[in-house]
């Protein structure tokens, strides 16, 4: 029963969390859509609202009043469960990610994260590793050859990057002798990360990328020759389900990057809360991943394995080498 | 390459991705530099050149009627036989069109009945906004094509403009001095 009284904060925490991650990628196309546009010196979407600003939700509705189509040959529990499977481990990544310094409300300490658990980040990287299985059951069960395609492209992406990912945060863990987010972030008081483990942040960012299947490794969706990758056959809601969970994706890595490497919720101006330092510096890395986007081609399959293997592997390898004779 | 300032096989500029950072400073600079498209239709329209072939407009005389003698070689030449042409004789002994009909649909202003007309009636002018949510009103009719805008006196130009809500698809131009010349597309950044 001591649980109790933690329980309606918890709650409380919990259905802000998942209201906003829901509601969070409809601005996020919308900046996403505007930041396309100037790249290229046009508008972008003018007319619904004030600049546009009511468009995701004039897209939102065309989407769930779309028709949801099964393709006949298809495998229809996978095909229906398959965009669940995806957007779940994007949501589960939230319960490890701390927003702040513990609060004072009503005189009570709440904490500014739904668990501050104790294996934060090897919790965050496996949770985010279950994200393929979406993928890969979308592309198996559509029936597709694109889907398919799609699919074992991704399957391979992600554990070509899934190991450089894992061991560029070993010098963060190592620094901060602990996986626990928040005493990560502790530890980044006065020297952000970015500082002591360049090779790190640039391996993490690039993984990170490709685990999120953004330009330039986005060939799970390649558009130009796969028609759309393991979401061909998919339209209306459940469409809508996998665009959730890409953006929440791009969300997470933000909030990965910003934690591990530039110092969380630290450094920021008197005047502002942690929290919302914090959710600045986030903004800034999903504006980078955007602008990254609109810039670069898309990598060859045969590049992008060469990335994986021989430059982020070795480089991560030689990061984890150099952190440990420094700090010994 | 040229950009960065650092040859292309130069270990340095590969291993610190100076290609890729030069492209993203192109893209930085084109992500706040100003838009080059017209705000069409809601906030300005383009006014076609002369020479532009566009909505068709019969012309009249200075006693009001139309130039029109309905020799009917505007709908012989036409290519792909939109125009209707009946004659009639009017009170004064001429020949003039009864029924003159073109079907926008069809047509493709290739302008032949333009240069086909011995009387100077049918020409092309600047109208270029001819869509509708009914094809029927694509057939238009003697009095449309002679209440139809003629060619731009002076076209080539961006002009601030509203599009008519009530009206439906047109948008309606708003005479302001302060309109975008004709070469303003040669403004247009395009990196160095």
């Amino acid at each position: 029963m001591e649980y109790l009284p933690n329980l309606v904060p918890l709650l409380i925490k919990m259905a802000i969390v998942v209201g906003v991650l829901l509601l969070l990628p409809l601005p996020l196309t919308w900046l996403e859509r505007k930041i396309a546009a100037h790249i290229q010196q046009r508008p972008g979407p003018m007319r619904v609202g004030w600049h546009g600003l009511l468009q995701p939700l004039a897209d939102a509705i065309k989407l769930l009043t779309k028709e949801d189509h099964i393709p006949a040959e298809a495998d229809r529990m996978l095909f229906a469960i398959a965009p669940v499977v995806a957007l779940v481990p994007p949501f589960l990544v939230f319960v490890a990610i701390p927003f702040g310094d513990p609060i004072q409300v009503f005189g009570t300490e709440v904490t500014l994260s739904l668990s501050d658990l104790n294996v934060g980040l090897l919790f965050i990287l496996a949770v985010s590793g279950i994200g393929v299985f979406g993928t890969i059951l979308a592309g198996w069960a559509s029936n597709s050859k694109y889907a398919v395609l799609g699919s074992l492209r991704s399957i391979a992406q992600m554990i070509s990057y899934e190991i450089p990912m894992g061991f560029s945060v070993i010098g963060v863990v190592m620094l901060a002798n602990s996986m626990q987010l928040t005493q990560i972030v502790a530890a980044q008081q006065g020297l952000w990360n970015i500082v002591v483990q360049p090779i790190g942040f640039f391996v993490f960012f690039v993984a990170g990328l490709a685990e999120a299947q953004r330009i330039p490794f986005d060939l799970p969706e390649a558009e130009g020759d796969l028609g759309a990758g393991y979401h061909t056959e998919y339209s209306g809601i459940r469409f809508s389900l996998f665009m959730l969970a890409e953006y929440l994706v791009v969300v997470v890595l933000a909030f990965l990057n910003v934690l591990l490497f530039f110092g969380g919720w630290l450094g920021g101006p008197a005047f502002l809360p942690a929290s919302v330092w914090l959710l600045l510096k986030v903004g800034f890395f999903i504006w980078v991943f955007m602008w990254l986007r609109f810039t670069f081609p898309r990598y060859r399959y045969d590049q992008l394995m060469a990335i994986g293997w021989k430059v982020l592997l070795p480089l991560s390898l030689l990061n984890i080498l150099v952190s440990g004779f420094l700090i010994l | 390459m040229a950009r960065t300032g650092v040859k292309q096989h130069s270990w340095i500029g590969r291993v610190f991705l100076f290609d890729l950072l030069a492209g993203l400073r192109l893209t930085l600079g084109y992500m706040v530099s100003k838009t080059v498209t017209q705000h069409y239709p809601d906030y300005e329209k383009w006014v076609p050149y002369q020479r532009h072939r566009g909505h068709h407009f019969i012309k009249t005389n200075e006693d009001g009627e139309v130039n029109c003698v309905a020799c009917e070689l505007c709908s012989q030449i036409c290519p792909c036989d939109c125009i209707t042409v009946i004659p009639f004789e009017n009170e004064k002994g001429d020949r003039r069109p009864k029924v003159f009909d073109i079907d926008l649909a069809r047509c493709l202003y290739c302008g032949l009945c333009e240069d086909a007309c011995p009387a100077d009636a049918i020409k092309l002018g600047q109208e270029y906004e001819v869509s509708t949510t009914n094809r029927d009103t694509l057939v238009v009719h003697l009095e449309d094509l002679i209440a139809a805008p003629r060619k731009a006196e002076n076209g080539g130009v961006v002009r601030p403009a509203r599009l008519h809500r009530k009206g439906g698809l047109r948008s309606v131009l708003i005479t302001d001095p302060d309109s975008r010349g004709q070469d303003w597309w040669t403004r247009i950044r395009r990196g160095k």
